[in-house]
């Protein structure tokens, strides 16, 4: 295994990322809705996505520092303040979900009681994250979530016209589209966006970085590791928008519920793959689950200058493992009080994109300072990518909220 | 020539590091003093959420007194062993006085099985 082992960190990044519960939800909604017409947005997003995570993976490897040290170095206080209550209430939100969404899993398959189900969800995470260390969570959560491809055959077993599914990636509004569709169009849209570049995932990866000691001769392995992991979960997310299209929309059914997804597997391979589909999700959640609650623990510690690491034992960085679980204890708190996981995660994915310029400004701005990063700095084509992605997530961070209200969060 | 150190650049906001290589805290504040000939020298680094106040608007401030207390530990300057990507300190960061809740919660961590 060795270094190749280490493709899993971007697996475990990209599909806690690219598959969680939200994100599952709004590929198959918007290709059951708008059938390929966002399959563009899917590839703009995954770009942005691996130039941020690149560029956090390199001073990771360089500098060994995180992104909430350099928020904090380069935003200055108030502004990291800011970013770290915003991203804290992101993280904390999205966890609240994955736990839901794994319990919601847990109780299709056993018919027990939902709220039993999330404490004992609860108390699986944090044994889970307790006794075991940081490289097997990767190995176990980013090989447990490779079961999703079994929605990449599902899309390609739906035969799906090929032709229409390549003019999706050309960007385009929807055939007769106007007025109300096209202002629900760039919800979805800015919300496919700022799911596929979740702020999560930079700070988990280059955490991630960090706790697999990454060296700067390792921003090879770094570059490597961002593009299988990304294109893997970008695969998977534009393979649920043609699932959506070809199977959710002929048979008007309304993927709310994240077991509903399963079906379309089912549908296909029978009972395997309705299993091998629901068991790739429960990975994928509680991959995220993990992910997001980790990514609190990170912000706060680095943010605060705490010890921090699954590599330390819990009393060597003890405010680090309290704040994980406490992060995993709000998180069950919010979905036992009956709330549905599924708007819980639209309403953090809307609000996550507003912290994404603060977020990705500092890590541009390192990663380019020939000062700091040396012959590691960007290249002109980071550079010119990371001012463009820079730029459009401004626009979208500025277009979010009033698109959230003027579509009453996408139901139109 | 003495090389610079640019303070709000090479020292305010970055990780502090105890002897061991512990982490200790960030420099949240600088304390200024009247040297020689009038000159501001550095006398000591503040640490803590009692040093965030100066630092925030006013109301933020006042919620951040409320929140998190106006604790905070002052580490003289000729403590300081070493500037790199983080402070390093010369001494342990408990005869500093820094790093205490660290050592709380870890006396309550430790009653569990595997800490």
């Amino acid at each position: 295994m060795g270094k190749l082992a280490e493709v899993f960190l971007g697996i475990l990044t990209a599909m806690g990322g690219f598959v969680e519960i939200g994100e599952l939800t709004f590929t198959l909604n918007g290709g059951r809705r708008f059938e390929y017409a966002l399959l563009w947005v899917v590839l703009l997003g995954t770009v942005g996505i691996m130039v941020y995570c690149e560029m956090a993976g390199r001073i990771a490897a360089v500098k060994h520092q995180a992104v909430f040290s350099l928020i904090r170095e380069r935003d200055g206080f108030s502004a990291g303040l800011l970013t770290l209550v915003a991203a804290s209430i992101v993280n904390l939100l999205t966890c609240a979900a994955e736990v839901g969404g794994v319990a919601l899993l847990w109780q299709l398959l056993s018919g027990w009681p939902y709220r039993g189900l999330l404490l004992a969800a609860l108390f699986f995470f944090v044994i889970v994250v307790w006794s075991t260390p940081f490289k097997w969570i990767e190995r176990i959560f980013g090989l447990g979530g490779l079961l999703m491809i079994v929605f990449i055959v599902a899309a390609v077993g739906l035969d799906p016209d090929w032709r229409s599914v390549g003019t999706g990636f050309v960007p385009s509004l929807p055939q007769g589209a106007g007025g109300r569709d096209t202002l629900m169009y760039a919800f979805y849209g800015v919300a496919l966006l700022s799911s596929i570049m979740l702020p999560y995932e930079t700070y988990f990866y280059a955490s991630g970085g960090i706790e697999d000691r990454w060296k700067p001769a390792d921003v090879t392995l770094n570059r490597v590791v961002v593009i299988i992991g990304f294109t893997l979960g970008a695969t998977l997310a534009a393979a649920l928008v043609v699932v959506g299209a070809e199977f959710f929309k002929p048979h008007s059914i309304d993927p709310a519920l994240p077991g509903t997804a399963a079906l379309a597997a089912g549908d296909m391979f029978a009972s395997v793959g309705l299993y091998v589909a629901l068991l790739g999700m429960f990975f994928a959640f509680a991959g995220a689950a993990i992910e997001t609650a980790l990514s609190a623990a990170y912000n706060l510690a680095q943010f605060a200058g705490w010890p921090w690491g699954l590599d330390k034992r819990p009393r060597e960085a003890p405010r680090f493992a309290l704040a994980w679980i406490v992060v995993f204890v709000l998180a069950t708190g919010v979905v036992m009080t009956g709330i549905d996981p599924v708007s819980v995660v639209e309403y953090s994915i809307v609000f996550s994109v507003v912290v994404l310029p603060l977020s990705y400004f500092p890590v541009l701005a390192v990663a380019r300072d020939r000062g700091i990063m040396g012959p590691y700095a960007n290249g002109p084509m980071a550079n010119v990518l990371g001012w463009f992605y820079l730029a459009l997530i401004t626009v979208a961070a500025l277009a979010a909220i009033p698109l959230f209200v003027a579509t009453h969060a996408g139901q139109g | 020539m003495k090389p610079t150190i640019e303070l709000l650049r090479d020292v305010l906001d970055h990780d502090i590091v105890d002897v061991d290589g512990v982490r200790c805290g960030i420099v949240d504040d600088i304390e200024l003093d009247d040297g020689p000939g009038g000159a501001l020298v550095v006398a000591a680094l503040l640490v803590g959420p009692g040093a965030w106040q100066a630092r925030l608007p006013a109301l933020l401030g006042v919620v951040s007194a409320w929140l998190f207390g106006r604790a905070r530990t002052r580490v003289p300057w000729s403590e300081v062993a070493e500037l790199t990507q983080s402070v390093k300190l010369a001494r342990r960061a408990g005869e500093l006085g820094l790093g205490k809740l660290d050592r709380k919660a870890a006396t309550w961590l430790n009653r569990l099985p595997g800490a």
